[in-house]
């Protein structure tokens, strides 16, 4: 693995603790939910109304007890995922409400896409986990809707996923489903199988349906991502210094939460911090000042000692274009080789996280492979200089009919997936550009994919549980 | 008379509010026409910097704060204005809100500015509201315009709740309902009969013209 690159100086870093705790302490964060409140009152902090001050000592302290690294549990061991330290988790784009088809066609995502995505990334070498929300069935009852996607993650393949963070009854009944999967809630605070997506409001506020479902899932044990969303210029400062510190201090107060908590319970500080563009006052996040956002936070990350979740294949383009290439490039490069552990969002999204792509997940994916590969770094091993072959071939041979070549390019010389490497007339043969292939390429996989086997014990004790629930909220 | 009017002008591009208030002040002082003040000043500022924008020169920053120091001048001169008998039933009401459940506002206070920017009188009814504080406010006020934003998919439904409180009010059509928001669209405001969708902050300004034309 290539060594992970820092982009702050350590007084940079002591630089934006410092401010993070003037934040904290002068200008606090609000908490609207009142179990929340209790907790930090018989902490001893100072509460006036909703708003929470934090001092110093007790935030370092507390953000001590959360682990430096945590393993989530697959129900194929072979797919389990560490999550922090020198270890990479990718995985889909999460939460949109839109898909868009290869020609832009924008429509409202549905459970069959939601179904495809979760395929595709189950298919996927790239794609370490399937994801979270992959897009917003807009087909299914708000009301039971986790219900069916936490479902469909678990029947179409066997890699790991999160639950839901949609306030205390669905994140309660995601834990159940985990625990139904694993044998039960002891296992699970032991062995943790399922993380959630916890989203502060900036700036410095938390809601409701969030504190909710932080402390079912801290009491239980179950990791959560905390993460804070800057829109540098609205919702923070112009100046990226600043929005850092905003979203450091939103994040280390939901961490600071966990551990009163649970203490130990496993954490990833999360940033998804961006820009908003002065014209419209949108969000956009396929650019140098997100990609810098990402870096920051990976790095304060291990300054605390949790991992960090960030990056992905982040543009706002609308197809899986020029623009969608190089911008999801760059975002994803940037954090992976900076550090980000957990990179939600990997492959798919477009513009600004409204939507996602088949064709975009394939172009990603692609994107993944190399980034991984690159990541990857070289191997030195004394076989890899190969100065026995290199004698042998000598000055002006070759090295296509060594043994020595025939072994080891598969490991060394990674195939490009979608990427077209073809001579000129090869290519115009059909003039393919990488949207076409990636529309291929989709269908294709999903044509050839076979969802790992359920035992049929469990699916039925599922089936029973969401039929129960069902009957109950419907 | 021309040159005050003239800094009241610049005030307002300049996104000045202590100065447009206090130019505001100078021209009740003297005695000045209200309604002149406004139409040749404080409205030739917005739309000098309304123009500005549309070519690119100008940003969201310096529309914002020109819209907060034209409203800061208004408020001084409404009364004056109120007791000539020029009437702000011309310009049209908007009472403009986060519908319940749901606390973020930084798309709905874009809007809210650049509504107040194109000469709108804007009532922000804030975050987590819920159908009755929309009605109750528009009828207070006499809005012509219900805007309604929501940024989760699990909130959106409020939207809808929203519609139907007013036809269970008897209320549907005393008012224009319009809605925005990320995850909404234009299929989702005709499905819940709302009169009006937009995508972004300046074609919500161009629906709310339209809708009151």
């Amino acid at each position: 693995m290539l060594p992970k690159f820092d982009i702050l100086t350590s007084e940079q870093v002591r630089l934006v603790h410092e401010n993070t705790i003037q934040i904290l302490e002068e200008i606090g964060v609000e908490f609207s939910f009142e179990p929340a409140l209790e907790v930090f009152r018989s902490q001893g902090l100072k509460v006036e109304g909703h708003r929470v001050f934090f001092q110093r000592d007790f935030v370092e302290e507390m953000v001590k007890k959360a682990p430096a690294e945590f393993t989530l549990h697959a129900r194929n061991p072979e797919n389990n995922v560490v999550c922090g330290r020198d270890n990479i988790i990718y995985m889909p784009g999460y939460g949109a409400p839109f898909v868009h088809q290869a020609d832009g066609t924008r429509r409202n995502a549905t459970m069959a896409d939601y179904d495809n995505f979760i395929k595709l990334a189950g298919a996927s070498k790239n794609l370490h986990m399937t994801g979270g929300n992959v897009v917003e069935p807009s087909d299914v009852d708000d009301r039971i809707r986790h219900l069916k996607m936490m479902y469909s993650h678990i029947i179409n393949s066997d890699k790991c996923f999160m639950g839901s963070a949609s306030g205390a009854e669905k994140a309660k009944d995601s834990i159940e489903l985990a625990a139904i999967l694993f044998g039960g809630k002891d296992v699970i605070k032991e062995k943790p199988a399922i993380i959630c997506l916890i989203n502060s409001v900036t700036p410095l506020k938390y809601d409701d349906r969030m504190l909710e479902a932080l402390m079912v899932y801290a009491e239980a044990g179950q990791p959560m991502v905390i993460a804070a969303l800057v829109m540098a210029g609205s919702t923070g400062p112009a100046t990226l210094a600043g929005s850092l510190a905003v979203q450091n201090a939103e994040v280390l107060a939901g961490i600071t939460l966990t551990q009163c908590i649970n203490p130990g319970t496993p954490v990833v500080y999360g940033s998804t911090s961006a820009i908003t563009d002065m014209a419209t006052g949108s969000l956009a996040i396929g650019n140098p000042e997100c990609a810098l956002f990402n870096s920051a936070s990976a790095q304060l990350a291990r300054f605390y000692g949790v991992p960090s979740r960030g990056g992905g294949g982040l543009t706002d383009a609308k197809t899986a274009d020029t623009q969608a290439g190089y911008e999801s490039m760059m975002t994803l490069l940037a954090a992976s080789t900076t550090g980000n552990n957990f990179v939600l969002h990997s492959a798919g999204i477009l513009q600004y996280y409204m939507a996602m792509s088949f064709e975009k997940l394939m172009v990603d994916d692609e994107i993944a492979g190399m980034v991984l590969r690159y990541i990857r770094g070289i191997d030195f091993a004394e076989e890899k200089f190969a100065f026995d072959i290199i004698r042998e071939v000598g000055p002006g041979g070759h090295f296509l009919t060594q043994k020595h070549t025939r072994k080891n390019h598969k490991v060394e010389l990674r195939r490009a997936e979608l990427s077209d490497r073809q001579s000129y007339d090869g290519w115009a043969k059909e003039r393919t550009d990488t949207n076409q292939r990636a529309h291929k390429r989709w269908q294709d996989v999903l044509a050839s994919y076979v969802p790992p086997a359920l035992d049929e014990q469990l699916k039925t004790a599922l089936d029973e549980f969401i039929a129960k629930r069902s009957a109950e909220v419907l | 008379m021309m040159e005050l009017f003239e800094e009241i002008k610049e005030a307002v591009i300049d996104g000045d509010e202590d100065l447009a208030t206090e130019l505001a002040e100078k021209v009740l002082e003297e005695k000045l026409n209200p309604v002149d003040a406004v139409q040749e000043g404080f409205i030739k500022g917005i739309e000098e910097i309304g123009n500005s924008w549309k070519a690119g020169e100008a940003f969201l920053p310096d529309v914002m704060m020109a819209a907060d120091a034209m409203k800061a001048g208004l408020a001084i001169l409404e009364p004056a204005i109120a007791e000539l008998g020029g009437s702000d039933e011309g310009s049209g009401k908007i009472v403009l809100g986060t519908v319940e459940g749901d606390i973020h506002d930084i798309g709905k206070n874009i809007v809210g500015a650049l509504l107040t920017a194109a000469g709108f009188k804007v009532f922000d009814i804030g975050i987590d509201q819920k159908a009755e504080v929309f009605l109750a406010k528009a009828e207070e006020v006499g809005a012509r315009i219900i805007a309604a934003s929501a940024l989760l998919t699990t909130t959106m439904k409020a939207q809808k709740e929203l519609v139907q409180y007013l036809e269970e009010k008897n209320a549907r059509d005393k008012f224009k309902i319009v809605i925005g928001g990320g995850p909404t669209s234009k299929a989702w405001a005709e499905e819940i009969k709302a009169d009006g969708w937009a995508e972004t902050a300046d074609e919500a300004v161009e629906l709310c013209k339209k809708l009151l034309a």
